[in-house]
C-alpha cells in the first residue's frame, strides 16, 4: 500500500517526500484588536476534520513548493475537492 | 472436558438514564469508572464503547511504563501511576503481567548526555530512581549493544530508570473492566455516541446509536478519537492526531532484559515474555484517523535496531499495526472539567503517554467528577493553559521528538 500526494510542479509523488503543514485555517488574524485568547486559538486549536479537508503540504524532498490539497483523514488518501 | 467461559463484564441492556456516562472503553474510561465506584460510591455509570473494550490506543501501545519525564507536573503523576500498578493488580486480582525490567534510554552525543543529566536530576529531586550510565555500564545491562565506534551514532551512555517496565495492555483493560463491572458499572460495547445534548450550558444527554441517554455528567475518554468526540459539541482542541506504528518480531531466546530506547535512532524496543522483540518508533507526521501501516517503518526499524544491536540482523518481523497518538503542542495531556460546558469532562491529548497514565488519571479524574473540584495533581493539565500561551516543559527534552522537530 502506498500513499501519494500530487505536487503542482512534480505530480504524484510518495507521501514521505512531503512535509505536512497544517489544515487550512484562513489568514492570520489582524494585529489590531487581537486578544491573546484569539491569537492562541488561531495558533493551536484545530478542527481535526474526520473526512476530507483542505490542507497545506511542502514538497521537502522535491521542488520545495508549498501548496494545498484535499485529503480524507479517515482513509489518508488524497481526494478531489468536494462540491 | 468442556469448560464454560464466564464473561468478565457481562452484556447488560442499555438504560435511558445514568448518573455518569463515560465515552470510551479504554483504560482511561474504565479506570475512571472503576475509581468512581470504588472511592466515591458512584456506581450508576455507563461506559459506552463504539467497538470493543481495548480496541483503540489501549490495545495498540507497546505497554511500556516509566516515570522519568522532564517536567515536575508530569513526573508527579507518572511516578504515582507507576507505584499504582502492583496495588491495582493485587486489588483487582488480575494478572497484568507487570515486568519490572527497567528502562534504558541511550544517548548518542554530548548534547543528549547533557539533557539526560538534567532529566536525571529532576527525577532524583522528586525521589524517582534514575541514573546516568556510561557506555560500558550500558553494555553490562544490555550485552547486545554495540558500544564500539562502528554505528553511525555511537553510544555515549544512557539514562537508566529501574522502576519502569512493561505490562500486558489487554490484561489491564480486561482487569479494569471486570473490576468496574463487579462494582455495578455497566459496559456497553458496539454502541456509538452520535451527539451530546446541552441545555443552558449544562450537559443533559448523550445520543447514541441505541437511543438517547439522559445524564448530567459526561467524560470524553476516547483517546485518539477525542477530537472527533469533542467535535460533536463543536469544540476545537489544540491536538494533532498522528498515527504511530509498532511491530513485533518472531520469538527468540531471551536476550534483552530491559526496555531500550534511542532518541537519535527514533526507536524503542523490549523483549516480550513470549520472546518477541516489540518495537516502535516515531509518528508519521500527518494527522489521520486511519491505522494503516507502511513499509517505510519496517525498513526504518530494521535499519535502526541493527545499527546499535547488530545481533538482530536477519530477525524477521511477524506483525505490524498502528494506533493514534493525540499530540498537544507541549506533549502534556488535557484533563479538564466543566469548561466550557458544565458536566462535561475531557481526558485527552495524552499522545503516546496514555497507557502509563491510565489508572492514576482515572483515580484523580473520578475524584474530580465526584466532587466537581479539580485535584491538585491534575490542575496543570487544564485546557486553559493554551489560551494563556503557558506550556508545560515536557517538549524541552531533546530525547523526545515530534512532528515539529
Amino acid at each position: 500500500m502506498s500513499f501519494t500526494i500530487t505536487c503542482p510542479v512534480c505530480g504524484k509523488r510518495d507521501l514521505y517526500e512531503f512535509r505536512f503543514g497544517s489544515e487550512e485555517r484562513g489568514a492570520r488574524p489582524a494585529e489590531e484588536g487581537l486578544t491573546p485568547e484569539a491569537y492562541w486559538d488561531y495558533v493551536h486549536r484545530r478542527t481535526n476534520a474526520s473526512g476530507p479537508q483542505r490542507e497545506w503540504w511542502f514538497h521537502r524532498d522535491g521542488c520545495g513548493t508549498w501548496f494545498t490539497v484535499w485529503r480524507d483523514t479517515l482513509t489518508n488518501r488524497e481526494v478531489i475537492e468536494p462540491e | 472436558m468442556k469448560v464454560k467461559m464466564k464473561s468478565l463484564w457481562g452484556k447488560p441492556p442499555l438504560r435511558t438514564c445514568y448518573d455518569t456516562v463515560i465515552i470510551g472503553g479504554g483504560i482511561h474510561g474504565l479506570a475512571t469508572a472503576y475509581f468512581l465506584a470504588r472511592d466515591h460510591g458512584m456506581t450508576d455509570t455507563a461506559v459506552i464503547e463504539r467497538r470493543y473494550v481495548g480496541y483503540g490506543g489501549t490495545g495498540r501501545n507497546t505497554a511500556i511504563v516509566r516515570a522519568n519525564q522532564r517536567s515536575q507536573e508530569n513526573l508527579r503523576l507518572y511516578d504515582e501511576g507507576l507505584k499504582l500498578w502492583p496495588k491495582l493488580i493485587a486489588e483487582l486480582d488480575f494478572n497484568m503481567m507487570f515486568f519490572n525490567c527497567g528502562n534504558l534510554n541511550l544517548a548518542h552525543g554530548e548534547a543528549a548526555i547533557g539533557a539526560m543529566r538534567l532529566q536525571v536530576s529532576t527525577a532524583q529531586f522528586f525521589g524517582v530512581i534514575s541514573e546516568l550510565l556510561d557506555a560500558k555500564q550500558c553494555k553490562e545491562l544490555v550485552p547486545a549493544l554495540d558500544i564500539s565506534d562502528r554505528p553511525t551514532y555511537p553510544i555515549f551512555g544512557g539514562m537508566y530508570h529501574p522502576p519502569g517496565g512493561t505490562l500486558r495492555h489487554d490484561a489491564v483493560a480486561w482487569g479494569l473492566a471486570k473490576g468496574a463491572a463487579a462494582k455495578g458499572v455497566r459496559i456497553h460495547q458496539q454502541v456509538e455516541v452520535t451527539g451530546i445534548g446541552v441545555e443552558k450550558g449544562k450537559v443533559v444527554s448523550v445520543e447514541t446509536t441505541e437511543g438517547i441517554i439522559r445524564t448530567p455528567r459526561v467524560l470524553i475518554a476516547t483517546g485518539g478519537y477525542g477530537t472527533q468526540t469533542a467535535g460533536l459539541l463543536g469544540l476545537r482542541l489544540p491536538i494533532h492526531v498522528l498515527p504511530i506504528q509498532a511491530m513485533v518480531s518472531q520469538p527468540v531466546k531471551p536476550f534483552l532484559n530491559h526496555v531500550v530506547s534511542s532518541g537519535a535512532y527514533h526507536v524503542y524496543c523490549n523483549q516480550s515474555l513470549k520472546g518477541e522483540l516489540v518495537t516502535g518508533s516515531h509518528m508519521d507526521p500527518w494527522p489521520t484517523y486511519s491505522t494503516h501501516v507502511t513499509a517505510q517503518y519496517i525498513r526504518h526499524q530494521a535499519e535502526a535496531l541493527t545499527e546499535f544491536m547488530p545481533i538482530l540482523r536477519g530477525l524477521r518481523f511477524m506483525r505490524i499495526w498502528a494506533g493514534l497518538a493525540d499530540m498537544t503542542p507541549d506533549m502534556a495531556p488535557i484533563v479538564d472539567g466543566n469548561h466550557p460546558v458544565e458536566g462535561l469532562y475531557l481526558d485527552c491529548g495524552w499522545g503516546y503517554f496514555g497507557f502509563k497514565s491510565g489508572p492514576v488519571t482515572g483515580k484523580y479524574l473520578a475524584q474530580f467528577m465526584a466532587t466537581g473540584e479539580c485535584p491538585e495533581i491534575l490542575k496543570p493539565f487544564t485546557q486553559r493553559r493554551f489560551d494563556q500561551g503557558r506550556f508545560l516543559g515536557e517538549i524541552s527534552t531533546p530525547v523526545y521528538y515530534g512532528p515539529w522537530n
